[in-house]
């Protein structure tokens, strides 16, 4: 990948930060939104800026990018454009573990992300073992399907787990579910950041595994790789990525489809280019979609999964024209 | 040698002397923070949302993010202290001039706080909690509010007026209306009590339960809800179980009275075969707040039309 292509990825993000603070429901002028994030300026336009812009800009930022590293991996490892962890259940399977949890009257942010964590697990080992028992786990189509279909099955638990649950917690639910970064605060930011460099940090490391794996299973092996025992890491740190995101943000479609094929389309090549092109691709392309999702009818709020996921299909679309 | 001893003497005070200063500070705070929550308890203001609220003087710039509260607020004598309002709080008339903040649930923080409100209100539901924590956080005090039976509407009257510096007035507001609920109840004493349906909403089936003012409403216009023994204020229902219970009257508002006569499966049901069908006021029955005296009055002449109105 040229440099200059890197510069502007930088550029990019540091752009859609620049938007995201500058704009929003509340029209602030430049300079006074300046002066806030320098500490000066008016109280409550610094509380605008630092305490509800700033935040909700670096969640998207952080969950951007884990998303679109969660997709890059997952891509890479399947060999299959269209893996994602929002279309393979992954997202699914966390958000069946963080409704549960919630359920049971515990919202500290380690439990729901912990549970968040085991159900996108257990979705990844499901959808690879549907997909092997229908005969192809690296046929790009089976896997899609398994992952509807385990997608499918959260839906339905959580719909069971919230239909006993009072109407209000209902209503916020479904919210989540379609994705929304307006509860953002410091707080978010400061457990889920961890937890992103921590699967980032891991991915890093093991970006050659990626690139081995990426070239099938068997030429793989004759590489010397144990295959079986390498997919599983790369796996675990890739729903661990997703349910990051997803206890902090619910469930936020198709990042993780669009933005690696960006990547490569930038010509990122080995791993370790792919995952940092992508991450800074999917920073920059949330935090403009949550822009989009607090402006567009404000005061009103979209839910940013709706967006990511208008964007997204149309994408999807030509991805699977071109696989056939 | 020697110098270093000093040195690390030094640091040694220094630190002793940091962390007894950090403590003496930690417990001030704390307990500075202590004594205002003694002072609001003492007050009695802890809100729905086990809120304490301290305020140092009566809210000048206030947002009410909830219909019933902006009315109250009005009846209250404050509404030319709102900045702010929910989309929904079109009563009284004046409200309208308020400026429309958007949705009272889930509500748009940074709007809010752009209004540079200095005291919130919420309606008290799980949504508006991580509405709550972000304003708290930013110093702008809140009060979560949630009054859905006529038993809670007293306190919470008394509450807000507590909150806004007017405690006479809330009193009046508050024995102005259990004065009108009694009266209503007077009207319709003695007579047959018809068994009622009340359809909140059709698809889904929603009727109301006993969780809900409705119901209390209902007991004293001399009246019966046939899902009284449903906890939950609005909760979903099955067509065949109000088949099943065979309510003499069916309450709906004009739009829905309609509805219900045009669609078919509802002939099913006796009270709509026999016409009995009472049409309320949706305007003026909907809300728990200054009007549910002059709402149980209305629903006291439509379910008893020979009671005549009680005016």
């Amino acid at each position: 990948m040229k440099r200059w292509r890197w510069v502007a990825l930088g550029a990019a993000v540091v752009f859609a930060v620049v938007l995201g603070l500058g704009a929003g429901s509340v029209g602030l002028a430049p300079g006074d939104v300046l002066a806030a994030l320098t500490g000066a300026g008016d109280a409550t336009v610094r509380t605008i800026v630092l305490d509800v812009r700033l935040p909700r800009v670096a969640l998207a930022v952080i969950a951007g990018a884990a998303l679109a590293m969660s997709g890059a991996t997952l891509q890479g490892v399947l060999r299959n454009p269209l893996a994602e962890p929002y279309l393979l259940g992954v997202s699914g399977g966390a958000a069946v573990g963080a409704v549960v949890m919630t359920a049971a009257a515990s919202v500290a942010p380690a439990l729901v992300t912990a549970g968040a964590m085991v159900g996108a697990a257990i979705a990844v080992a499901l959808v690879i073992a549907v997909a092997r028992a229908a005969g192809g786990r690296f046929d790009p189509r089976i896997l899609l399907m398994a992952g509807v279909v385990v997608g499918a099955f959260a839906n339905a638990a959580i719909m069971i787990v919230l239909a006993n649950a009072p109407a209000s917690s209902v209503r916020g639910a479904l919210w989540w579910m379609m994705g929304s970064l307006a509860d953002a605060s410091w707080y978010d930011v400061a457990w889920v950041a961890p937890l992103v460099v921590l699967g980032a940090g891991f991915l890093w490391a093991r970006a050659r595994d990626i690139d081995v794996l990426a070239l099938g299973e068997d030429a793989a092996a004759g590489l010397g790789a144990d295959v079986d025992r390498a997919a599983r890491a790369l796996f675990l740190a890739a729903a661990l990525l997703a349910a990051a995101t997803v206890a902090a943000a619910g469930l936020i479609g198709f990042v993780g489809l669009i933005v690696p094929s960006m990547a490569r389309a930038l010509g990122a090549r080995r791993a370790r280019q792919t995952l940092a092109a992508s991450a800074l691709t999917g920073a920059a392309l949330l935090t403009v979609a949550d822009l989009l999702a607090r402006t567009l009818r404000s005061p009103a709020e979209l839910p940013v999964g709706a967006i990511t996921a208008v964007v997204g299909v149309p994408f999807f679309l030509v991805q699977l024209a071109r696989i056939r | 040698m020697h110098s270093y001893r000093f040195v690390s003497f030094r640091t040694a005070f220094r630190t002793a002397f940091g962390a007894a200063f950090s403590a003496a500070l930690l417990l001030c705070v704390t307990a500075c923070r202590d004594a205002a929550d003694d002072r609001a308890r003492a007050n009695g203001i802890v809100d729905d949302f086990g809120d304490t609220l301290a305020l140092a003087s009566p809210p000048q710039r206030i947002v009410s993010l909830n219909p019933a509260t902006t009315e109250l607020v009005f009846a209250l004598g404050a509404g030319s202290r709102l900045v702010g309002r929910s989309r929904w709080d079109t009563y009284p008339d004046s409200a309208r001039l308020v400026p429309d903040l958007g949705d009272g649930m889930r509500p748009n923080v940074e709007v809010v706080l752009a209004s540079r409100a200095d005291l919130v209100l919420l309606y008290a539901s799980g949504e508006n909690r991580s509405a709550r924590d972000a304003l708290r956080r930013s110093g702008v005090a809140t009060l979560a509010q949630r009054f859905d039976r006529i038993a809670e509407f007293g306190p919470a009257v008394v509450q807000l007026g507590r909150v806004l510096g007017d405690t006479m007035r809330a009193h009046t507001v508050r024995d102005s209306v259990y004065a009108s609920l009694e009266r209503a109840r007077v009207l319709v004493e003695g007579r047959p009590r018809p068994r009622v349906v009340w359809p909140l909403w059709l698809s889904p089936l929603l009727a109301a339960g006993r969780g809900s003012f409705l119901t209390d409403l209902l007991v004293i216009a001399g009246a019966e809800n046939i899902f009284a023994d449903i906890d939950a204020p609005s909760p979903q229902v099955t067509f065949e179980e109000i088949v099943r219970r065979d309510p003499d009257i069916v309450l709906a508002g004009p739009v829905q009275a309609a509805e219900l006569r045009a669609e078919p499966r509802w002939r099913a049901l006796r009270a709509v075969r026999e016409g009995r069908i009472a049409i309320y006021d949706t305007t003026l029955v909907g809300r728990p707040g200054v009007r549910l005296g002059e709402a149980a009055l209305h629903l006291a002449s439509v379910l008893h039309p020979s009671a005549g109105t009680g005016k």
